[in-house]
C-alpha cells in the first residue's frame, strides 16, 4: 500500500479538524443605547412539550402582541445537549430555556451565554424584584449569564388518613418527630415484609435526593471559592446519620424489596398517592398530579422537618433558567424577550397559572390574579423564605452532586464503617471530579 | 438439492420407514415444536404487553395493572393529532430505503474485494474496516457533527444517509464473511469463461450470496428505521426532518409521558416493518443452491 | 488466464489493470474510511489531549486526562461492570442465537410465523422494548415473579437486585437475539446439503453432522458475531442507563437517564455510561475522547487477537 497516502490523510485530516475544531471567540456584543428601537426575529429553544409548549406559546404571543416589531420562533424538545452542540457548532438559539440549572456553571464561564450586567444595568432592571435563591441559581463565578424562568420548590407531604389512623396530629417539625412518626406509620406483612411505609429514608428514591433533603440541616455543598464543604460541615453529618439510623429500623434489605415493588414517581401507581409510603419529599408539582391521578387521596402539604427550629419553613428551590447565546443574531430583541419572560408581573402570573410552577418575582408571588389554593400557598412560602437554598451551580454541571450520590448509596447499604473517613474520601472525590469542569 | 426453510434437508430426516423410528421422529418432532412453541411465547409477551398499554389511558400506563381497565384504541388516532406521523414515516421510509440501497452499492463490491481479490495490504485493509467500529458513538459524533454544520446539513437527513455511499463498516464485514463461504471454484470457472471481476460478482457471486446480502440488507434497513441517535443529532432542530424513533419522543414532558401514546407510536412504528421481514423472509428460502462441486 | 494463483510476474499492464480492478471495487469504501473513520480518530486523539467542553477553545493539557484515568474509581468499576459483560453477553448470545437457528431449520409448520415471533424483539425501538422488558420483571407485582410465587418458587429482585441487574440485561439481549439469530439462520441455511450427505453416508448423526459440518462451514460467521459482539458489547449503554432508570422507579426524568447512574449501586454502570455521563454532562469533552481512544485500544487488541487465533477458520485458503 502507498505509504504517502495515510500521511496525507492524516494531514487533511488534522487540518479540518483544527479548523472545526477552533471556535471563534465569543463576541463582543456591543449594547445598544437606551431607547433604541428593537426588532428583528428570535429563536427561543426549549424542552417542554405538549401543555406546557402551548403555555409557552401563549405567553409569547402576548409579546409579538406589544413588540410588533418582533417575532419569536419557538422550537420545543430541545433538551440541554442539544443546545450545548449547537452552539459550540457556531449555530444554535438566540434564547434558550434549560428545565435544569446544571449548564449554568458551565455556560456562564464559557461565555456560550452572554453576560446579562450590562443589559441589566442599561435598562434599570432591579434585580431584588427577584426571589434572592432564584438569582444564586442564575449567576456562577459573580458573572449573570441567566434569568430565572418559574421555579420548584420542594416539601413534604403526608397522608392525613394514615395520620388519622395512627393517631398522630400534626405534620412532623423536626427530624426526631419524623422518625417517631415514620415508625407509628409503618405497617408490617404477616411474615415480615413491609407493607406500608412511614416515610422511605433511601437516597435514590424518587425525590429523595441529598440536595432536596439538604434544607433540613442546613447543610452546605460548597466552600467560598467552589470546594466540596461536605467533610467539613457537620450538618451533612448528621443528616447522614439520622438517616442511617431510620434505614436499619427498617432493615435496608426489607426496604430494597419493598422499593422494589412501587410504582414508577410519575405514574398512576406513584407510592405516595397509593398510600403506600405517608410521609414524602416533593416539589409543587406533585399538587397537579394528585388531582389528576389520585383526586380522593387525603393529604397535607407541609415545609421539610428541620434540626434547628429557627430554620423550619425552609426547603430546596431550583428551576428553570433563561439565556442569551453567544451566536444570538439579534441579542437586543432576545434581551427584550427574556426581560419580558423573567419581569414582567403579568405574564409571569400567566405562566404560573398555566404551567403551575412558582412564580419568580415577589410581585407576582402578591399579585392576586394569582391562582393559589392553602397547598400551593404552602409551597409558595417554602419559596419564599429567606433560609430556601439551592444547589450551587458548578462548572462541571452536577458531578458534585452526583458523586456525592455514589457516595450515599454505598452509605445506605451499610458499606461504609467509618463515616468521618468515608465523607473525607466522598470530599477527594468530588473535588477531583469537579476538576474536569476546569 | 436445496435447503429451504419449510423442509428440513432430507439428511436431518434421516429415512427409514421403521415403526420405532418413525415413532422416535414424532417424538422429537413433538417436542422440537413445544420448546418453540414455549420460546414463542416468552418472546412475544413483552411485545404483546407494548400492546396493552396502547390501549390504556396514560394514567394507567406503568402501573401494576396490566389488563386495561378501559380500551382506548383511540389512542391510536390520538397519536395522529399529536404529531405529524405522516411526515415522520415518510422521512424514516427516506432514510431506510436510501441508506440501505446506497449500503449495498458501496459494501457488497469493497466485500467482495477483501473476501476474494488478492492485492497487497488486504489484512491491513480488512482490519483497519472493523476498526471503524470501534470508536464509540458518542466521540465519533462531536468532529462529524462539526463537519456537517459547516456544509450546512444539519437539520436535515443527508448526513445519516450519505455516509452510507461509503461502505458501512459492519456491512462489509458481514458481507465478506458470508462472500468466504463461496468456493472459489464457481468464481474460477466464471474467470475461465472470460467473465472480468464486475461480472464475476454481479452475475455469479451475489446469486449465490442471497441470504447474506439479505440478512445485511435488513439488517441496515432495521438499523436505519429504528435509529433514534442519529436523528436526534441531525434532525434534532428541524421538526420537518424528525424521523418515526424522534416522534417517539413528542410524547415526553418534562415530569410526565404519556406511555400510552408512545406505545402506540411505537406499535404504528414496529408495523411496517414486521411486514417487510415477513416477506424479506422468502430471500432466504430462495436461493441456498450449492450443488456439489466441479465435475 | 487465472488471476493470483500462478506466481510469476505479469506483464505491468496487466497488473495495472488488475490494481485498478480492485480500486474500483474499493473506491467508495475507502473515502469513507478516511472521512468517517479516521478523520474523527484523529479529532478524538487530538481532543484527548486537551481540556474541551465544546463551547470555547481547547486547551492542550497533554496526557493529564491518560493521568486521570489511571486514578479514577468510577472509571475502574465501569470498567469491571464492561469486562462482566463482555465476557457473558457475547458466548451466551452466540450460542442461543445458534441453537434457535438450529431449532428453526428443523421445524416444518409454521416455520415463517416462528421466525416473525423471534425476530419480534429486535425489531422493537430499544427503549420501549426495555421498558416493556423490566416491567414484566418488576419484583412486587410483575407477572414474572407472581408466576414464579405460584409455583413455589422466590423470584429475584430482577432488575432492582445489584447482583440480578446484569444478568436480567443479559436476559434482555437474549429477548432481542433476533439480530444475530437472522445471520446465523442465513449461514446455516447455507451450508450445503452435499456435506450432509456425505457425512450422513459416513455414518455421522444428527450431533455428528452438527459438529462436524455445520459448525465448521459457518465458522467465518461466528467469528464475525464474536468480534462484532465484542465490539458493540464494549459500548453497551443504552439499554443499561434505561433499566436502570426504569428500575428505580424514574421512567421519566430529563432524556430517560437518572441521576443515580448504575442503579442499584452501580450494577449497570457501564464504561460507555461513565464516558457518556463526563463528556456531556460534565462538559469534561477532552476526558471522555481519553476514554474513547482507551476503548478504542481494548478493541483493537482484542480483535487482533480473535482474528490471529481464528485465522484457519476465515477461509482465507479453501
Amino acid at each position: 500500500m502507498n505509504k504517502r497516502i495515510p500521511h496525507a490523510l492524516l494531514a487533511v485530516g488534522a487540518a479540518a479538524l483544527l479548523a472545526a475544531a477552533c471556535t471563534p471567540a465569543p463576541k463582543q456584543n456591543k449594547v445598544a443605547d437606551p431607547g433604541t428601537q428593537v426588532s428583528g426575529t428570535v429563536e427561543l429553544w426549549h424542552f417542554f412539550t405538549e401543555r406546557e409548549a402551548n403555555a409557552i406559546e401563549s405567553v409569547v404571543k402576548d409579546f409579538q402582541s406589544t413588540h410588533p416589531n418582533i417575532t419569536v420562533t419557538i422550537k420545543s424538545g430541545q433538551d440541554d445537549s442539544k443546545v450545548t452542540q449547537a452552539i459550540g457548532a457556531g449555530k444554535g438559539p438566540d434564547v434558550g430555556l434549560s428545565y435544569s440549572t446544571d449548564i449554568v456553571g458551565k455556560f456562564c464561564s464559557s461565555g456560550a451565554w452572554v453576560d446579562l450586567a450590562p443589559y441589566i444595568k442599561r435598562d434599570n432592571v432591579d434585580l431584588n424584584k427577584l426571589n434572592a435563591t432564584t438569582r444564586q441559581y442564575t449567576e456562577f463565578d459573580g458573572k449573570r449569564c441567566a434569568m430565572p424562568f418559574l421555579a420548584d420548590a420542594y416539601g413534604l407531604f403526608y397522608n392525613k388518613d394514615l395520620f388519622a389512623k395512627a393517631g398522630i396530629a400534626g405534620p412532623p417539625k423536626t427530624l426526631d418527630e419524623l422518625t417517631a412518626d415514620a415508625k407509628k406509620l409503618t405497617v408490617k406483612n404477616p411474615d415480615g415484609s413491609l407493607k406500608t411505609v412511614g416515610f422511605l429514608p433511601l437516597f435514590d428514591f424518587y425525590e429523595n435526593a441529598a440536595a432536596h433533603l439538604a434544607p433540613a440541616v442546613g447543610a452546605k455543598w460548597l466552600t467560598d471559592d467552589g470546594k466540596s464543604a461536605i467533610a467539613a460541615d457537620p450538618a451533612w453529618k448528621t443528616l447522614l446519620t439520622w438517616q442511617k439510623s431510620l434505614v436499619d429500623w427498617y432493615g435496608y434489605d426489607k426496604l430494597q424489596k419493598f422499593r422494589a415493588g412501587l410504582g414508577d414517581e410519575f405514574s398512576g401507581d406513584n407510592a405516595f398517592q397509593k398510600g403506600q409510603v405517608a410521609i414524602n419529599v416533593d416539589a409543587e408539582y406533585r399538587l397537579a398530579f394528585i388531582k389528576d391521578q389520585a383526586p380522593k387521596l387525603k393529604y397535607g402539604v407541609a415545609p421539610l422537618p428541620t434540626t434547628d427550629p429557627a430554620r423550619y419553613g425552609a426547603g430546596y428551590v431550583t428551576g428553570n433558567i433563561l439565556g442569551i447565546s453567544k451566536n444570538a443574531k439579534n441579542p437586543e430583541a432576545a434581551w427584550e424577550l427574556i426581560k419580558y419572560l423573567t419581569t414582567d408581573d403579568k405574564a409571569i402570573v400567566k405562566l404560573a397559572n398555566l404551567i403551575k410552577n412558582i412564580p419568580t418575582t415577589t410581585a407576582s408571588l402578591a399579585d392576586p390574579a394569582l391562582q393559589v389554593d392553602p397547598d400551593f400557598k404552602a409551597f409558595l412560602d417554602i419559596f419564599a423564605n429567606p433560609n430556601s437554598s439551592t444547589t450551587p451551580p458548578s462548572a462541571s454541571g452536577p458531578a458534585y452532586q452526583e458523586t456525592f450520590g455514589t457516595f450515599l448509596t454505598s452509605w445506605q447499604a451499610g458499606k461504609v464503617k467509618d463515616l468521618d473517613a468515608g465523607l473525607a474520601d466522598a470530599d477527594k472525590k468530588v473535588n477531583n471530579v469537579m476538576t474536569l469542569g476546569g | 438439492m436445496t435447503a429451504t426453510l419449510d423442509a428440513p434437508p432430507a439428511v436431518l430426516q434421516g429415512a427409514a420407514p421403521d415403526r420405532r423410528i418413525r415413532r422416535q421422529h414424532r417424538l422429537a418432532w413433538i417436542a422440537k415444536h413445544s420448546i418453540a412453541i414455549v420460546l414463542a411465547i416468552m418472546f412475544v409477551t413483552p411485545v404483546v404487553y407494548l400492546v396493552l398499554i396502547s390501549l390504556m389511558t396514560s394514567d394507567q400506563a406503568l402501573t401494576s395493572n396490566y389488563w386495561p381497565d378501559t380500551w382506548h384504541f383511540d389512542n391510536y388516532v390520538r397519536v395522529f393529532l399529536v404529531t405529524p406521523l405522516p411526515r415522520y414515516l415518510l422521512n424514516t421510509v427516506i432514510y431506510a430505503v436510501l441508506a440501505t440501497a446506497f449500503m449495498l452499492l458501496s459494501s457488497v463490491p469493497a466485500a467482495y474485494a477483501l473476501a476474494k481479490l488478492r492485492f497487497r495490504g488486504r489484512n491491513v485493509l480488512f482490519l483497519t474496516i472493523i476498526c471503524v467500529m470501534m470508536l464509540p458513538p458518542q466521540v465519533v459524533t462531536v468532529p462529524l457533527y462539526l463537519m456537517w454544520a459547516r456544509y450546512g446539513l444539519t437539520g436535515t437527513i443527508w448526513p445519516l444517509i450519505l455516509p452510507m455511499l461509503f461502505g458501512d463498516a459492519f456491512s462489509i464485514f458481514l458481507l465478506r464473511q458470508f462472500l468466504l463461504t463461496i468456493p472459489n471454484d464457481y468464481l474460477d470457472a466464471a474467470r475461465v469463461d472470460g467473465c472480468g471481476e464486475w461480472r464475476t460478482l454481479l452475475r455469479v457471486v451475489v446469486p449465490m450470496a442471497r441470504p447474506g446480502i439479505a440478512a445485511a440488507a435488513l439488517f441496515q434497513f432495521f438499523y436505519a428505521w429504528n435509529d433514534y441517535y442519529g436523528p436526534l443529532l441531525y434532525t434534532g432542530e428541524n421538526e420537518n426532518s424528525w424521523t418515526l424513533s424522534l416522534g417517539l419522543a413528542s410524547f415526553h414532558s418534562v415530569h410526565h409521558v404519556d406511555w400510552n401514546l408512545v406505545t402506540a407510536a411505537t406499535v404504528l412504528t414496529m408495523a411496517p416493518i414486521i411486514i417487510v421481514f415477513f416477506f424479506a423472509q422468502r430471500a432466504f428460502v430462495q436461493g441456498v443452491t450449492l450443488t456439489g462441486v466441479k465435475g | 488466464m487465472v488471476a493470483g494463483s500462478i506466481p510469476q510476474k505479469k506483464p505491468l499492464r496487466v497488473r495495472l489493470r488488475h490494481h485498478a480492478t480492485v480500486l474500483s471495487f474499493l473506491a467508495p469504501a475507502l473515502i469513507g474510511i478516511a472521512v468517517f473513520f479516521l478523520y474523527p480518530l484523529v479529532s478524538a486523539v487530538y481532543f484527548s489531549l486537551t481540556k474541551f467542553d465544546l463551547l470555547s477553545v481547547p486547551q492542550w493539557v497533554g496526557l493529564d486526562n491518560y493521568k486521570r484515568m489511571g486514578e479514577d474509581p468510577y472509571l475502574l468499576q465501569s470498567v469491571r461492570n464492561t469486562l462482566w459483560m463482555v465476557v457473558v453477553f457475547v458466548p451466551v448470545r452466540i450460542v442461543s442465537a445458534i441453537g434457535l437457528s438450529m431449532l428453526l431449520t428443523q421445524l416444518r409448520r409454521g416455520a415463517s410465523a416462528f421466525r416473525t415471533i423471534f425476530y419480534l424483539p429486535a425489531l422493537a425501538p430499544p427503549v420501549a422494548a426495555t421498558i416493556a422488558f423490566v416491567y414484566l420483571l418488576k419484583p412486587g407485582t410483575g407477572p414474572v415473579n407472581t408466576f414464579l410465587a405460584h409455583i413455589g418458587i422466590q423470584g429475584p429482585l430482577w432488575f432492582n437486585s445489584p447482583a440480578w441487574a446484569k444478568p436480567s440485561l443479559v436476559l434482555l439481549g437474549l429477548w432481542a437475539i433476533g439480530d444475530i439469530m437472522v445471520i446465523f439462520l442465513a449461514a446455516v441455511l447455507g451450508v450445503p446439503a452435499t456435506l450432509y450427505e456425505a457425512a450422513s453416508l459416513d455414518g455421522a448423526n444428527a450431533w455428528h453432522r452438527f459438529r462436524y459440518v455445520t459448525i465448521p462451514t459457518i465458522q467465518p460467521v461466528i467469528l464475525f458475531a464474536t468480534v462484532t459482539g465484542v465490539i458493540y458489547t464494549l459500548q453497551y449503554f443504552d439499554q443499561a442507563a434505561v433499566a436502570g432508570s426504569i428500575a428505580s422507579g424514574q421512567a421519566t426524568v430529563g432524556a430517560g437517564i437518572s441521576q443515580n447512574f448504575g442503579f442499584p449501586e452501580g450494577a449497570t454502570f457501564t464504561y460507555p455510561l461513565w464516558l457518556y455521563t463526563v463528556g456531556f454532562r460534565y462538559n469534561a469533552l477532552g476526558y471522555a475522547n481519553a476514554m474513547a481512544v482507551a476503548l478504542f485500544v481494548v478493541a483493537f487488541a482484542v480483535t487482533v487477537f480473535l482474528l490471529r487465533r481464528s485465522k484457519a477458520f476465515s477461509g482465507e485458503e479453501s
